[in-house]
């Protein structure tokens, strides 16, 4: 058996991966279903396989990009800035407004060009965050891109009713990049000469204060966000709209 | 006056279970107005929000909403039952008993799906969370 399967924090990384891969994957799966709605049976089978292909072609270059740039002095810095920022912004309610103003594209090309463009953007915080929880290790990021494969092509429904139910899995993975983001400060290697004659709790003490801040900052801005007032029941017209494109 | 019945509906065997029900109420003697509401998981996070038309969305609600509610209407019509059906986003035990509470139901009827074990810890049961959070009485048609 090789040994690092012996080891206590590859089996943590490898539970961090997961984690982050259905909190932060489960958007993907709703865009790439909905974005291949409209078309025909045939080419939406079509669109979905070349969109989650695509998707995940993207993800392994950027991840690799991810890696050598990590290895960079002072860019595990932005990185963990970047993942505090994504964990507080878990935690912010949603907002009514904000619609894209596209039309639901009734082309294959269409379809899967929205795909590719949406998990360009969306899979940044995962690539970061993924990178961030390999420790370097490639094996790691390769099961983190191997994972983030079904989640993105069945997971949506789960995704949805875990957070239906448990609400907390959200708070948990903020607090998860949180995480990640402090131990990636400490590991920067511009940072490290200073903390040489630190004691090794530091590395721990630096993520769980990340965890903490990314929590307590998050919870208040979302307490501020939130109106007042209880939102209405949304309740959707059983006849659609009659519009331009209808 | 008839009892205003809100039949919670999920499109499974389950739900189709709590339409018989209420029909049995109404053999009984009983004068009910029963209203069907599926209740949809809302998608949008800012990121689904930034690549897909609002109406896209609601189209996918309402696609999904009236395939969950085919056969609990059809079943209603088939024992000569008017009824009225209605499609709702939210969270999905708070939107039901909030719905009923609002729309001054006087009775809600849901079925279970009666899980058990590992499954039951995963995804629960919304008609417990029905039980706990609803203001008007609640009938739990359980899975035999």
């Amino acid at each position: 058996m090789p040994e690092f399967l012996l080891d206590p924090s590859f089996w943590l990384s490898v539970g961090q991966i997961i984690l982050i891969d259905i909190l932060l994957g489960g958007d993907n799966a709703v865009v790439i279903a909905l974005a291949c709605r409209k078309l025909p049976a045939e080419q939406r089978r079509k669109g979905i396989f070349w969109g989650v292909a695509g998707a995940i072609g993207l993800r392994v270059v950027l991840i690799f990009f991810a890696l050598q740039l990590l290895a960079l002095p002072f860019l595990k810095v932005v990185g963990a800035l970047l993942l505090l920022w994504i964990g507080i912004k878990l935690l912010q309610p949603e907002h009514e407004d904000g619609h894209a103003n596209v039309a639901g594209s009734t082309t294959l090309m269409g379809a899967i060009r929205t795909i590719i463009v949406a998990d360009a953007v969306m899979s940044l915080d995962n690539v970061i965050a993924v990178a961030g929880a390999a420790r370097g290790s490639m094996a790691l990021v390769v099961f983190g891109i191997v994972i983030s494969i079904p989640v993105i092509v069945w997971g949506s429904q789960f995704v949805l009713r875990l957070m239906d139910r448990f609400p907390v899995v959200i708070t948990l993975g903020a607090a998860l990049l949180g995480w990640i983001a402090g131990e990636m400060l400490v590991t920067d290697v511009t940072v490290k000469p200073y903390l040489a004659g630190a004691p090794h709790w530091l590395h721990y003490a630096s993520a769980a204060a990340g965890a903490l801040f990314v929590v307590a900052v998050g919870t208040w801005l979302g307490r501020r966000a939130k109106p007042a007032a209880v939102a209405p029941i949304r309740e959707i017209p059983l006849e659609p709209p009659r519009d331009r494109h209808a | 006056m008839s009892l205003r019945i809100l039949i919670a509906v999920d499109g499974s065997a389950y739900s189709l279970r709590a339409v018989q029900h209420v029909l049995r109420l109404r053999d009984a003697g009983c004068a009910i107005e029963p209203h069907l509401l599926n209740v949809q998981i809302p998608l949008e996070s800012g990121h689904v929000r930034m690549f897909i038309a609002r109406e896209s969305i609601e189209s996918y609600y309402r696609d999904e909403g009236l395939a969950a509610l085919k056969e609990a209407t059809a079943a209603l019509e088939a024992a000569g039952q008017p009824c009225s059906t209605h499609i709702a986003v939210g969270h999905l035990g708070q939107t039901i008993a909030r719905y009923a509470d609002e729309m001054k139901f006087q009775l809600i009827v849901i079925g279970s799906h009666g899980r058990t074990g590992l499954k039951h810890a995963v995804m629960g049961s919304v008609a417990t969370e029905v039980l706990k959070l609803a203001s008007v009485p609640v009938t739990v048609v359980k899975n035999a």
